[in-house]
């Protein structure tokens, strides 16, 4: 059995026989299957080297720098991440992943707001709130695997009759489809207004329809979770009083933030005490000269003006693939895929803790790498 | 996957009877349900009707794949999400720890499996609409980018 490393489902039962992998979705069969495609190679300024080359022109750029930004991570282990807050200490450098999703992967940490294993929401779970995520489409197998559609221990009669699916969410995504019988799609403009809204019903007070329906489920059993994606995050913003007070009402809170180690990346830094940065603020601010980029794509993903700073910088890139970030880069350094050529653990989106089960060996891996930086500095 | 309707467009329209059937609309119903084969329809096979008739074969390519309970899956619309899998009342029933569990399925030839990231159809012999000939839908009800139809409902 192999443990996918698509998205933080994290899945641990693929089977894998020459070719064919059974089970995976698509993103991760594709991660599989699609293993050898446009890989790096070592680069100092675009040209070719070899790898301890690469390692050491990014130590002399590193002690040449002012002030580094750290970025990504989320597709390393635990043990990379670990490294990398160590040589973030060492360095002062800014650390961030570029999710949204930090203040409330804290809270879950300081335990100030309850969150609970996907294990047992398939085992107790009735209803059940994708808000702000289009989850069949970002963790393809999350409703099938773990929450929705599976027969768990006090639910085994089924979804028709032993869940009940409530997606909110600004318009009919793909997974809102999925809201047909013992389900409802609630269609949200203002996030924080349906919560207050619930917050109202939940203590007898007058709200709509829906609303009403739904919290007359809620209160039918002791075990309910809320799957809160980037959406939810953005339609809080920094008022988060409200929805803590929501979830203890309704029961548990689980993110779904896709990036595969997302949450280990948020545990590591909250564990070596060091506040998460945000690049694209420190970029228009111009407050570092040097970025090391590590199995993520920023320049792809950021705005036009800010990914424009981003390009002037110092660039040390660590990363299997090529991507547009490394293209322009100073520095790449080879990596391995994580839990495809390389071990380690790794936290899917609960928190929970997973094994990895590497297929292939690699000689260098993200921890390997930032682990001779580190020496070399 | 096509309609009777966008395969009548096609075809020469003049209620000719030389299929057997009365119009040319309910021949494009049994073209479809596989109770009539294009080749019934001499006129479509004159030179005028050439690029016509091309594009109804490459219609009924989708038709083709069809099983005998009429299954059809559409692999450039599946993500391989499991859902059908694991809703499949024989699935759940023939394999409660594996499929009916949420896990990857168990059975060495069940009716449906993620392979590559796309859903195959295995062994649709143990499907209910075959056997049973119920009507079942639950696979295609919980697929919510439609790569899963129906012949008849079409
Ligand atoms: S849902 Fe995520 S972890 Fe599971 S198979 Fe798909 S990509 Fe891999
Ligand atoms: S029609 Fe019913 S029995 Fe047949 S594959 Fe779909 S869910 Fe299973
Ligand atoms: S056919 Fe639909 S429900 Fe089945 S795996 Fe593919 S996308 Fe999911």
């Amino acid at each position: 059995m192999w443990v996918c490393t698509g998205c933080s489902c994290l899945c641990d039962d693929i089977e894998i026989e020459g070719d064919v992998i059974r089970h995976a979705c698509r993103i991760g069969a594709g991660l599989y299957l699609n293993r050898s495609v446009a890989r790096t190679e070592p680069l100092i300024d675009g040209k070719q080297t070899d790898i301890d080359s690469a390692i050491e022109r990014a130590v002399e750029i590193l002690k040449d720098s002012k002030r580094v930004a750290i970025y990504g991570l989320n597709n390393s282990t635990l043990e990379a991440q670990k490294i990398a807050m160590k040589l973030a200490e060492k360095i002062s450098a800014y650390v961030d992943n570029g999710s949204k999703f930090g203040k409330l992967a804290e809270m879950i940490l300081r335990k100030e707001i309850p969150s609970t294993t996907l294990e047992n929401v398939k085992d107790y779970a009735y209803v059940i709130f994708y808000w702000g995520c289009d989850i069949h489409n970002s963790m393809p197998r999350h409703m099938s695997r773990y929450t929705y559609y599976p027969r768990g221990k006090k639910r085994q009669r089924g979804y028709e009759e032993d869940r009940f699916l409530v997606v909110v969410d600004v318009r009919k995504s793909h997974t809102a489809m999925l809201a047909k019988k013992n389900a409802i799609f609630i269609k949200s403009d203002d996030d924080r207004k349906i919560i207050r809204e619930f917050l109202t019903a939940l203590e007898g007070g007058i709200a709509s329809g829906d609303v009403l329906r739904v919290v007359k489920e809620i209160k039918k059993s002791d075990f309910n979770v809320i799957f809160g994606g980037g959406g939810l995050i953005e339609g809080l913003g920094n008022e988060l009083e409200e929805f803590v007070r929501f979830v203890s009402n309704v029961g548990y809170f689980i993110p779904t933030d896709y990036r595969t180690n997302s949450m280990g990346f948020f545990k590591s830094l909250f564990e070596a005490g060091i506040p998460k940065a945000n690049l694209e603020d420190l970029l228009i601010d111009e407050a570092v000269d040097t970025a090391i980029i590590v199995g993520s794509d920023p320049l792809d993903s950021m705005p036009f003006d800010v990914a424009k700073k981003l390009a002037k910088l110092k660039l040390i890139v660590i990363d299997p693939k090529v991507s547009f970030t490394s293209k322009i880069a100073d520095v790449v350094i080879p990596s391995a895929i994580s839990g495809v050529e390389c071990g380690g653990r790794m936290l899917r989106s609960d928190f929970t803790e997973v094994e990895l089960k590497p297929i292939f060996k690699s000689e260098f891996d993200d921890a390997k790498i930032l682990k001779s930086i580190l020496g070399g500095l | 996957m096509p309609s009777p309707m966008d395969i009548y467009k096609l075809l020469p329209k003049t209620n000719c009877k030389l299929c057997g059937e009365q119009t040319c609309m309910s021949f494009a119903f049994k073209l479809i349900k596989k109770e009539k084969k294009l080749e019934d329809c001499k006129p479509l096979f004159e030179p005028e009707f050439e690029e016509q008739r091309r594009k109804i074969e490459e219609m009924l390519k989708v038709v083709e794949k069809a099983t005998e309970t009429g299954l059809i899956v559409n692999e450039d619309l599946c993500i391989g999400c499991g859902n059908c899998i694991v809703v499949c009342p024989v699935h759940v029933y023939e394999d409660p720890e594996g499929a009916g569990s949420g896990f990857g399925i168990r059975l060495e030839k069940p009716i449906l499996r993620v392979e590559n990231g796309i859903v195959r159809v295995i062994d649709v012999s143990l499907c209910r609409r075959y056997k049973e000939k119920t009507i079942c839908v639950a696979c295609r009800e919980n697929c919510p980018t439609s790569a899963i139809a129906f012949l008849e409902e079409l």
